[in-house]
């Protein structure tokens, strides 16, 4: 059978309930002039009943939505292409009785009419109409303030469709307003929310416990709490989860954002605002209701001396907040990511009572948010979640759907260029990872873009390469050996040695082997001309870092940078200062509140081995919680002695000036990209090379090619072991064996 | 093709069309008695309007006790009185409308009687003279939906007025005027036109 068009409905037809069919279809169907029809279309269906199309035509359909299922009210179909079978004849008995709810216009309508009246002319609106159970009736074509009517069942119950006629009573059951009602039907469905299921529960409980024990709450005499501030970074999904408690409970939400409010004239702010209040009131007549305050610190910044708008707006929203009696049960959430520039007269019980704080999420939480999003893609099997969120630190919500977003995008430029199939596999979210960074980090002070370096590329100092292995890669790679010995994670550990030893390099292998966050802060970063500024940023930078844990926090040339409290000319120089701060955060009396992230889970020590990989997650969640500062320096002896005690930087390793095979290593790294010639004895260079370190080597290396080049114009191809030689006989080395014996001794 | 059927039918629909005309007649001679009682509802809430506006004790009126309290009585009891005289009229559109109801309704099931013996093919036919049974049932639908919504709207408007909110009673009449639809009312004058040749051929 032939496809059918939908066009849209002719005006004369608004109202009648007709489906325009043409005459050959209707007589296929057996369908006689005024048969009652269902028609089903994407998303739902609708009850029609069939009429021939006045020219005849076949091949069209025009359907009049009088009665159709809730979900096209919002969404009416249109351009569709139906199949014939999508036409289904259905029974319609007279029916008995009707039990409705009424779905009006305005509040006013709803409280001024007499309740007589709505039943007699909801009567007289629904006589002759074809009804099915559960679907909505539209009576918008009578232009007056009764806008639908919801079938909640009806009598005969045996079928699930029939007609009305004057003999059928009708029974209303309830009167919504249009508002209430179109809220109800966007909650059916609503986004998955990962991650959030505390915080989600809690809110929860507060907006049903008022509602379903109202009895009890007032004969324990509390009252119950109004107000509920959601703190956290930004992207956390603060907003969202709002939505989705809303939509979950059933509840109406009125929504302000900041802006909004503001108006220019005097008093304008205040007056919108109180309107908001009102919309609020009486949405909560209806059922419960959320008056959700988005970015409140652009609304409620801290009250200043001088007689800012702002502070009249502040007022008003106190009084308010204060106005709601017992009787308006609302509740009032507030969201934020700066709730410390909130002005504190908000921040009391009475006003907004409960604080729920939600941080960056951890591992589990992020394996959480990844699947669900990455439940509606087409994902490959092969992806692995685990692997994703270990690799996704200091990723928030926003970030991993940026982040799936940006894989899916890649998955679909391969698929256009017309290889493969439609799934998104682990290449496209590495390719993703690339281009998706962390908000934790934007803007951050020491992020930094490091090229990875192998441990292969450093040569020698195997000994400092193990102890460093040890004390930064093993507790974040292997932390159940870790729980299971009883060893806590390292805090700290300070790389000394002559300059010019691979320091740097050592950490930078190290963060490129341990796949963490890495940050590094030079001078540069943190001086400010301000008093004070520098340490805020020390501590900012800490509060980053811990957002984003695990981490490897950098501080390169720690001397210059903290200095030590002995031997300071000055006794409260910024150095000292920056060394306070920093001393605290590496072993302070705890965190911030705010910081706060995910649960407080208690390891599952022994027995359920049910789930192994879900066991190591746990673990690592335990032991990864912290940042791990390393710091490097060449001048050991101007380290303030309380960082060095164990706690704080607890592993001192020192960096030796590369020995005899060290330096053949050395050398052996730095010339393998370099054509050398036969007769270049490395070994000799190295029994050379005494107190050289391996910048040294490095630079001899590169002179000896400029060497090669200069002697032998542009077309040299090897390198002659006399030019090594020569160039060795220009250069001095830069370490005196006195220096070496000065870091040789302990420094503790 | 049973010609018996489709003779009644069309019987029926004579019958149907008649009332229908007659009807309108009826309906629309009440909405013109109508206009000048709301006109005069209209005048009633201005002038109370006016009179809660005045302070009686600063014109010269004051000396005659409870002015302003016999006044409002006065207008309130005018008030009733024009929207007595309006249910009146209520009642006689509601019969014309009734009327025309169950006319259709009656055709209606005469032809659900016999669905059986129409087929799509026979309620489809149209000649020059006879338009199909489909077209006139359709068009019967039409008219007695729109009387329907007709007295409905005007039905909800008459009963939303209320003493106390004068600037409702203040636009009764215009809104009364705008619930005029003379497109659907020329649509219905235009059916009975179509039909006129059918009629005649009994």
């Amino acid at each position: 059978m032939k496809s059918l068009r939908q066009l849209s409905v002719d005006p004369s037809d608004r109202g009648s309930q007709r489906c325009r069919l043409g005459p050959g279809l209707m007589s296929e169907l057996g369908l006689s002039l005024g048969s009652p029809l269902l028609v089903s279309v994407p998303g739902g269906s609708c009850l029609c009943t069939a009429w021939p199309r006045p020219d005849l035509a076949e091949g069209f359909l025009q359907m009049d939505l009088k009665c159709s299922s809730p979900s096209l009210i919002s969404h009416p179909p249109t351009h569709l292409h139906l199949d014939p079978g999508q036409l289904k004849p259905v029974p319609c008995p007279k029916l008995k009785g009707v039990k409705i709810t009424v779905v009006v216009q305005s509040v006013d309508f709803k409280k001024h009419t007499p309740p007589r009246l709505v039943h007699e002319l909801v009567k007289d609106m629904l006589k002759g109409v074809h009804v099915h159970e559960t679907y909505v009736i539209n009576l918008e074509d009578f232009d007056t303030d009764i806008r639908y009517v919801v079938i909640e069942s009806i009598n005969p119950d045996s079928a699930s469709t029939g007609i009305i006629t004057s003999k059928t009573g009708v029974e209303i059951a309830g009167i919504q307003t249009v508002r209430h009602y179109r809220s109800q039907l966007q909650d059916q469905h609503t986004v998955s929310l990962g991650g959030l299921e505390e915080v989600s529960a809690s809110l929860r409980e507060m907006l049903q416990l008022p509602l379903l024990y109202p009895g009890t709450l007032s004969s324990l005499g509390v009252s119950c709490p109004r107000g509920v501030l959601l703190v956290g970074p930004p992207g956390v999904g603060k907003t969202l989860l709002v939505h989705r408690v809303v939509g979950e409970v059933g509840a109406s939400l009125v929504v302000v954002r900041g802006p909004e409010v503001v108006g220019s004239r005097p008093g304008e702010s205040e007056e919108k605002l109180r309107a908001v209040f009102e919309r609020a009131r009486s949405a909560a007549e209806e059922g419960p209701c959320v008056l959700f305050l988005d970015e409140l610190d652009t609304l409620c910044p801290k009250r200043t001396g001088s007689s800012a708008p702002e502070n009249r707006l502040v007022a008003q929203l106190l009084t308010l907040m204060d106005g709601i009696d017992q009787s308006d049960r609302f509740l009032i959430v507030g969201a934020t990511n700066r709730p410390d520039s909130l002005d504190s007269a908000l921040r009391r019980p009475g006003r907004f009572d409960r604080e729920v704080i939600i941080g960056a999420p951890t591992l589990q939480q992020r394996k959480a948010i990844l699947s669900v999003l990455c439940a509606r893609m087409p994902v490959c099997p092969s992806v692995d979640m685990a692997e994703l969120a270990q690799r996704t630190t200091g990723y928030v919500g926003a970030d991993l759907s940026a982040l799936c977003r940006e894989a899916a995008m890649h998955a679909v430029r391969e698929i256009s260029k017309g290889s493969g199939e439609q799934v998104v596999r682990m290449k496209h979210f590495q390719d993703a990872l690339k281009l998706v960074r962390p908000s934790c980090l934007r803007s951050s002070l020491g992020r930094t873009e490091l090229s990875p370096v192998s441990w292969e590329q450093i040569g020698g100092l195997e000994e400092v390469k193990l102890k460093l292995r040890q004390s930064i890669e093993w507790p974040m790679r292997y932390p159940e050996a870790f729980v299971r010995l009883g060893l806590s994670q390292p805090r700290g550990v300070l790389l000394y040695g002559p300059p010019g030893c691979a320091k740097t390099t050592l950490v930078r292998a190290a963060a490129s082997s341990s796949r963490c966050t890495f940050l590094s802060v030079s001078g540069a970063d943190l001086y400010s001309p301000y008093v004070g500024d520098s340490e805020k940023a020390l501590a900012q930078l800490f509060r980053q870092a811990r957002a984003c844990a695990p981490c490897i926090l950098f501080l390169d040339e720690i001397d210059s940078l903290i200095g030590s409290r002995s031997n300071s000319q000055m006794p409260n120089g910024v150095h000292t200062r920056l060394l306070s701060v920093l001393l605290n955060e590496m072993d302070g009396v705890g965190l911030k509140t705010l910081e706060r992230r995910g649960t407080e889970k208690i390891l599952q020590a022994e027995g359920v081995e049910e789930n192994h990989t879900q066991e190591q997650l746990d673990h690592q969640e335990v032991c990864n919680k912290d940042v791990m500062v390393v710091a490097a320096t060449n001048r050991p002896d101007c380290i303030d002695s309380a960082l060095l005690r164990p706690g704080r930087l607890d592993h001192i390793i020192y960096v030796p000036p590369p020995d005899q095979q060290a330096r053949l290593a050395v050398l052996k790294v730095c010339t393998k990209s370099m054509p050398v010639d036969a007769d270049v004895c490395l070994e000799e260079l190295a029994t050379k090379t005494e107190l050289y370190s391996g910048a040294d080597l490095e630079s001899l290396c590169k002179e000896a090619a400029l060497m090669a080049l200069q002697e032998e114009n542009m077309e040299a191809s090897v390198i002659k072991h006399t030019y090594f030689l020569q160039s060795l006989r220009k250069m001095s080395p830069s370490l005196t064996a006195q220096q070496i014996h000065t870091y040789q001794t302990p420094l503790r | 093709m049973s010609k018996p059927t489709v003779a009644s039918l069309h019987q029926a629909l004579r019958k149907s069309f008649k009332s229908l005309e007659n009807n309108q007649k009826v309906w629309k001679s009440a909405l013109v008695e109508c206009s000048p009682l709301m006109e005069s509802l209209g005048n009633l809430a201005e002038q109370s309007r006016a009179l809660s506006n005045v302070q009686i004790s600063n014109t010269p009126l004051r000396d005659f006790p409870d002015l302003e309290d016999r006044l409002r009585f006065k207008l309130l009891q005018a008030t009733d009185t024009v929207l007595g005289k309006l249910n009146e009229k209520m009642s006689s559109l509601q019969s014309a409308r009734d009327a025309i109801s169950n006319q259709v309704c009656a055709v209606l099931q005469l032809y659900e009687q016999n669905t059986d013996s129409l087929d799509v093919l026979t309620v489809t036919e149209r000649s020059a003279t006879t338009p199909s049974i489909a077209d006139m049932l359709e068009w019967l639908q039409d008219a007695e939906r729109h009387y329907r919504q007709q007295f409905l709207r005007r039905k909800t408007l008459l009963q939303m007025l209320r003493a106390d909110n004068l600037s409702l009673l203040e636009s009764a009449p215009k809104r009364w005027k705008t619930l005029e639809s003379p497109s659907a009312e020329d649509c219905i004058t235009d059916t009975i036109y179509k039909v006129s040749f059918f009629m005649e051929s009994q």
